[in-house]
């Protein structure tokens, strides 16, 4: 009877909600958080690793600099196919919005530039600062008539895909 | 040297000021310099004797060109105003240089609002047009041509646009606006600084709008104190002081656009807190809206969509004319919309505030619930 009692102890003491807890359901996450929990995304990986973060964001920034009313999608879409995370988001956004940007298309607009320079961003590990020359002109408007080239500022983020091999993975023009 | 402007034929004028000034001690400079308080009531001070001398202008976003008073300086013909900017600039080398009035100093140099160095400026006299560089600040003086007195054109800056040397006494209303952003980031809108809509500053003139100062002038909104919306000389609209804040913020969501390109179905597909770079029809009113809390951020419907917005029939304050090829509304009053519906004097050819009615035959008036 002694023994009975025990197990009937034991058995109950499991009961209290020891050992691991139940997966809680994706409602029920979300109505804890709100936010529905989505799973985590595919690794993505970039067409162009390059050897050296300056040059990969030399690279980057040349091309992104560089464009015509014509080219600027496809220009923006193969700078989204050679960068990974937000910079990949950011020329997506970009290279489906020009494709239908009727004003890009009916000025004649087009941007040219040159990099100056790129400098590790202090205090920040794997940012850089990056320094251009662009100016922005328009073949059928005069808005931009006259306007000297300016100086711009990005900040680049680099991930190392590969040992030795980076990409772009944050782009963000300042001005 | 160093050029200190005082606004083309006021330079004598200026000098024997400065005169004056020394004379009179820092107390007469002191209240001289608050008239072109940065960041300041320049309501407050532009009473009196002071308001033609301390006339600003709020200028409008890229596009939005406006008339305002302009002199010319230096050259062969005025020495005392040399050759070196107050930035140290030499503007020989410089021709594409103009001066911003209001103050000795780029702190009090304010009738624009206080431009950053090297901000550009798209000025036309006639029919030629230059861009040209502030490098330098100036006194100025009183209106011209009732306009105010804003800009201090480089001589050769101003032979560039064909104005005729007048030895430095040349005085006239020239066009000014600010050119378009450059480069990739802003042009795709992607650059941190082309998130923010324009910044308004709420610093009409008393010349202009004597009741454009009203002491409720809230969150950059021009506020007049008649009981109708005011267009003002930029283009920006001033909000009636007892207006609801959703209406005054209609009034502000849509000085943020004015000037802004007419696009067929721009600024479709995009979050309405999101400032695009052409309008049509809709999509501005659909801006307004927001703006004023009317319209959650994610609305997006064409013009025939609007008829059956809020309630029926006109309101107090606001009410929309949508059929389902076209849109606009009055708010306040004044209309907003993208064409120039009522004839030549109808105001801006593109999406704007307009001062002249037009016909409503056609339409289905509307208004939101409450106002």
């Amino acid at each position: 009877m002694r023994k009975l009692i025990l197990l009937c102890a034991l058995a109950c003491a499991g009961c209290g909600g020891h050992g691991a807890p139940p997966e809680p359901s994706p409602v029920a996450e979300a109505n804890a958080t709100h936010e529905y929990p989505s799973p985590a995304p595919p690794r993505q990986t970039a067409t162009r690793p390059a050897l050296g973060a300056t040059a990969v964001i030399t690279s980057f920034a040349t091309a992104y600099i560089n464009w015509s009313a014509e080219t600027v999608s496809a220009d923006m879409r193969s700078l989204a196919a050679r960068s990974v995370g937000q910079a990949r988001a950011a020329m997506t956004l970009a290279a489906a919005q020009t494709a239908g940007d009727y004003e890009l298309q009916r000025g004649g607009i087009a941007n040219s530039g040159t990099v100056e320079a790129v400098a590790p961003r202090s205090g920040h590990q794997h940012e850089y600062v990056v320094v251009t020359l662009e100016s922005t002109t328009a073949s059928d408007t005069t808005a931009y008539q006259g306007l000297k080239p300016a100086w711009h500022i990005a900040l680049a983020t680099v991930t190392e895909q590969r040992p030795g091999r980076w990409v772009v993975s944050g782009w963000q023009p300042e001005n | 040297m160093v050029g200190r402007r005082t606004g083309g034929g006021l330079a004598l004028a200026g000098a024997i000021a400065a005169v004056v000034v020394a004379g009179l001690g820092v107390a007469v400079l002191a209240l001289i310099t608050s008239v072109f308080t940065p960041g300041g009531n320049a309501c407050s001070a532009a009473t009196g004797a002071d308001a033609g001398a301390g006339a600003g202008i709020v200028l409008g976003p890229p596009g939005a060109g406006q008339l305002v008073g302009a002199t010319e300086y230096g050259g062969p013909g005025d020495p005392s105003s040399g050759y070196v900017g107050s930035s140290g600039a030499n503007l020989l080398q410089l021709p594409d240089s103009y001066a911003e009035l209001g103050g000795g100093t780029f702190q009090t140099a304010t009738a624009m609002g206080g431009l950053p160095y090297l901000t550009p400026l798209r000025i036309t006299w006639g029919d030629r047009s230059a861009v040209a560089y502030k490098r330098d600040i100036g006194l100025g003086g009183g209106p011209i041509d009732g306009l105010p007195r804003v800009l201090d054109l480089w001589w050769e800056l101003a032979g560039q646009l064909g104005i005729p040397y007048e030895d430095g006494l040349w005085s006239g209303p020239v066009k000014i606006e600010r050119p378009p952003q450059t480069g990739a980031g802003n042009v795709l809108g992607q650059a941190s600084s082309s998130e923010a809509a324009p910044e308004l500053i709420a610093t009409p003139t008393a010349e202009q709008d004597p009741a454009a100062c009203a002491p409720e002038a809230v969150e950059g909104v021009p506020v007049t104190t008649a009981d109708r919306a005011q267009l003002l000389p930029n283009g920006l609209a001033a909000a009636p002081a007892d207006a609801p804040l959703a209406v005054r913020q209609v009034i502000a969501a849509g000085n943020q656009i004015v000037g802004k390109p007419y696009v067929y179905g721009g600024g479709h597909g995009l979050a309405l807190s999101t400032i695009a770079p052409g309008y049509d029809c809709s999509s501005s009113v659909e801006h307004l809206l927001y703006g004023g809390g009317l319209l959650p951020v994610d609305y997006d419907a064409p013009s025939g969509t609007l008829e059956s917005f809020g309630e029926p029939r006109p309101g107090e304050w606001v009410t929309l004319y949508a059929n389902a090829d076209h849109v606009f509304m009055y708010v306040a009053g004044l209309r907003w919309d993208t064409h120039n519906a009522a004839g030549a004097d109808d105001g801006s050819t593109g999406i704007g505030w307009h001062p002249l009615i037009r016909s409503d035959a056609g339409f289905v008036a509307r208004h939101p619930a409450g106002l």
